[in-house]
């Protein structure tokens, strides 16, 4: 368990005002697997990870399990001196926690394998080997390189083995995968799915592709604030949320998996009660999947289209619409107990003259499987 | 070839020159640290202060230092009730006008490299358990060594070459002030110009090779690391 309750107050120096603006954070998390903290930038999603790492000063309290990490009162005024309210900070260095920067971080005068051993050096009993991460990650033949000749994927993939070296309580990643090739994330998100077994983790993302695949809990930050915690399928469904802009440019579904066609590359699924086919190039591994379908790629129509390439062809209803800043319309389609949005020009909407309650047709022309 | 007077002259200035290198090193690290960290007020006018030596006519310091040193100033008269003889013309007196003398030669490279650190291997570093201290002796001190070897040789190639304090304050003692600058002049005031020549020249060779080193090797592999 973390649970948290800190305020980081930022000087804001323009050329005409001095003010200060107060970020205050406020949860409790359950640790077990990925936590993924999730946020526009310039959310406060990085000030909240290194408030809670001990990298930026703030107020508040923050517990770990049964530790204490942060006891200190708001303000420095009423900072009092009797032991009852003696303040309290545990340094970094003492909280033992893994950290892997957006950027790898490796320091540059010494090679891969000595980086490496900085961190074994400072930890008692590792869980890991550098060998054995070396293998798992592949850098085993770079282990005698400067850093300097690495490229960023290889780079971050020994930063992630020197964070695990360290043998965390837990591990904080900030957006680990935002500069990455393809190639090295492929690597890495079942790699760190994996880990997540053993040791809690807090992972900072912009990707909802992550999001989905690694974590079971989010925490939404917005505007300075923890906007909400709890599944990431269900967050990204409450229109109340600021996820909702997210959740506008497609929805995630749950898809009961039927049978795998190999010959085509095709799933026949099952949403809610109806056929959906989406193309995969293997089996899936799990009955239930995950599919994401984006609102652009949704046409509406009064009948089923017959004739057509298209395969997917869901009967729904209009629950809602809005339309948005380029007069486009956002509809709202309910097929049974799930959603999905479709963006629609203004023209179409007028000419199939769609109201609440409409019986439609949504055909999709692509998906992409999340996990 | 090199007569005994100047190998006296030799030593003592490798004495002097190590000895306040040695002061240097323990002294400098720290200041530069905080010259190059702190948001203090104080923090230009101390630089200022360091920084001195550089443009000042080293005849000016020597000229406050002979001051400062005589008995009926305040340093002078500390330094005479637990000594028996004077600041001024002493070995000892050579070492503090050297330290101060070649502050900013070993504080400026210091500095330059403590700025151009990136704040985020101390963080690094603390994540990977490192604590205040051990994180700069472990981590930074190794990640800067070639800056460090360069303002020591700086500081050092720099006290060899002292002149205009040596001769205010320390006068002309052999084994005790006489050090090579001081040497030199002697000789090409007594016209003595082949042992003028001979002192020049290694006084020449040693402070080119330094520099070649300097700028060849250790100023371009720190700067590897730092831009990396």
């Amino acid at each position: 368990m973390l649970k948290f309750d800190i305020q980081k107050t930022f000087k804001i120096n323009s050329a005409t005002t001095h003010k200060s603006r107060t970020l205050h954070f406020k949860g409790e998390l359950n640790l077990s697997g990925v936590c993924a903290i999730f946020g526009d930038s310039g959310a406060g999603k990085t000030t909240l990870l290194r408030c809670l790492i001990g990298l930026e000063q703030c107020t508040g309290q923050i517990h770990f399990q049964q530790q204490i990490w942060l006891n200190q009162p708001e303000s420095n005024n009423v900072r009092s001196k009797s032991a009852v309210h003696k303040p309290l900070l545990v340094a970094v260095e003492k909280r033992n926690i893994g950290v892997v920067f957006q950027e790898p971080r490796l320091f540059p005068h010494l090679n891969v394998q000595q980086n490496l051993q900085l961190a074994v050096n400072k930890s008692e009993n590792s869980t890991f080997t550098i060998q054995e991460l070396a293998e798992k990650l592949g850098f085993k033949e770079l282990l005698n390189h400067q850093t300097t000749q690495l490229s960023g994927g290889q780079k971050q993939r020994i930063a992630i083995a020197r964070a695990l070296l360290t043998n965390p309580q837990l591990l904080v990643m900030d957006e680990p995968l935002s500069s990455l090739d393809a190639s090295s994330k492929q690597l890495l998100l079942p790699f760190i799915k994996q880990i997540s077994e053993r040791i809690p983790i807090l992972y900072i993302t912009h990707s909802e592709h992550e999001l989905f695949y690694l974590s079971k809990q989010m925490v939404l930050v917005n505007n300075g604030q923890i906007e909400a915690i709890g599944e990431p399928q269900q967050l990204f469904l409450d229109s109340e949320l600021s996820l909702i802009k997210f959740a506008h440019q497609g929805l995630i579904l749950n898809v009961l998996v039927k049978k795998f066609d190999s010959d085509e590359g095709l799933i026949k699924g099952c949403l809610d009660g109806q056929t959906l086919f989406i193309s995969a190039d293997q089996a899936p591994l799990t009955t239930q999947i995950q599919v994401k379908i984006n609102s652009r790629d949704v046409i509406v129509a009064l009948k089923p289209i017959v004739g057509s390439s298209l395969l997917n062809c869901i009967a729904a209803q209009v629950i809602d619409f809005s339309q948005d800043q380029q007069k486009a319309v956002i509809l709202t389609l309910k097929i049974n107990s799930q959603f999905i949005y479709a963006y629609i020009t203004l023209r179409s909407f007028n000419k199939l003259n769609l109201a609440i309650g409409s019986n439609v047709f949504a055909h999709v022309k692509t998906m992409s499987i999340i996990n | 070839m090199l007569s005994a007077g100047d190998y006296q002259a030799i030593w003592l200035t490798l004495k002097l020159a190590g000895l306040t290198t040695i002061l240097l090193m323990i002294m400098a690290p720290p200041l530069a640290w905080w010259l190059a960290r702190s948001k203090a007020k104080l923090r230009p006018l101390i630089e200022s202060l360091v920084a001195l030596p550089l443009i000042l006519p080293p005849t000016v310091l020597g000229f406050y230092l002979l001051i400062a040193f005589s008995p009926e100033h305040f340093l002078g008269q500390w330094w005479l009730s637990f000594n028996e003889t004077s600041l001024a013309f002493s070995f000892t007196g050579l070492v503090i006008a050297s330290v101060i003398y070649s502050l900013p030669f070993v504080v400026q490279p210091l500095q330059s490299a403590f700025v151009h650190l990136d704040k985020t291997y101390l963080e690094v570093s603390s994540t990977l358990g490192y604590g205040k201290y051990e994180r700069l002796y472990k981590i930074i001190f190794p990640m800067l060594l070639p800056s460090f070897i360069i303002a020591g040789a700086l500081g050092f190639a720099h006290t060899i070459g002292e002149f205009g304090v040596v001769l205010m304050i320390g006068g002309n003692i052999p084994g005790e002030t006489q050090v090579l600058s001081i040497l030199l002049f002697d000789h090409v005031e007594s016209l003595q110009y082949s042992s003028a020549h001979q002192l020049s020249f290694i006084l020449l060779v040693f402070s080119m090779s330094l520099l070649v080193v300097i700028y060849g090797f250790l100023q371009k592999r720190q700067q590897r690391v730092l831009n990396a």
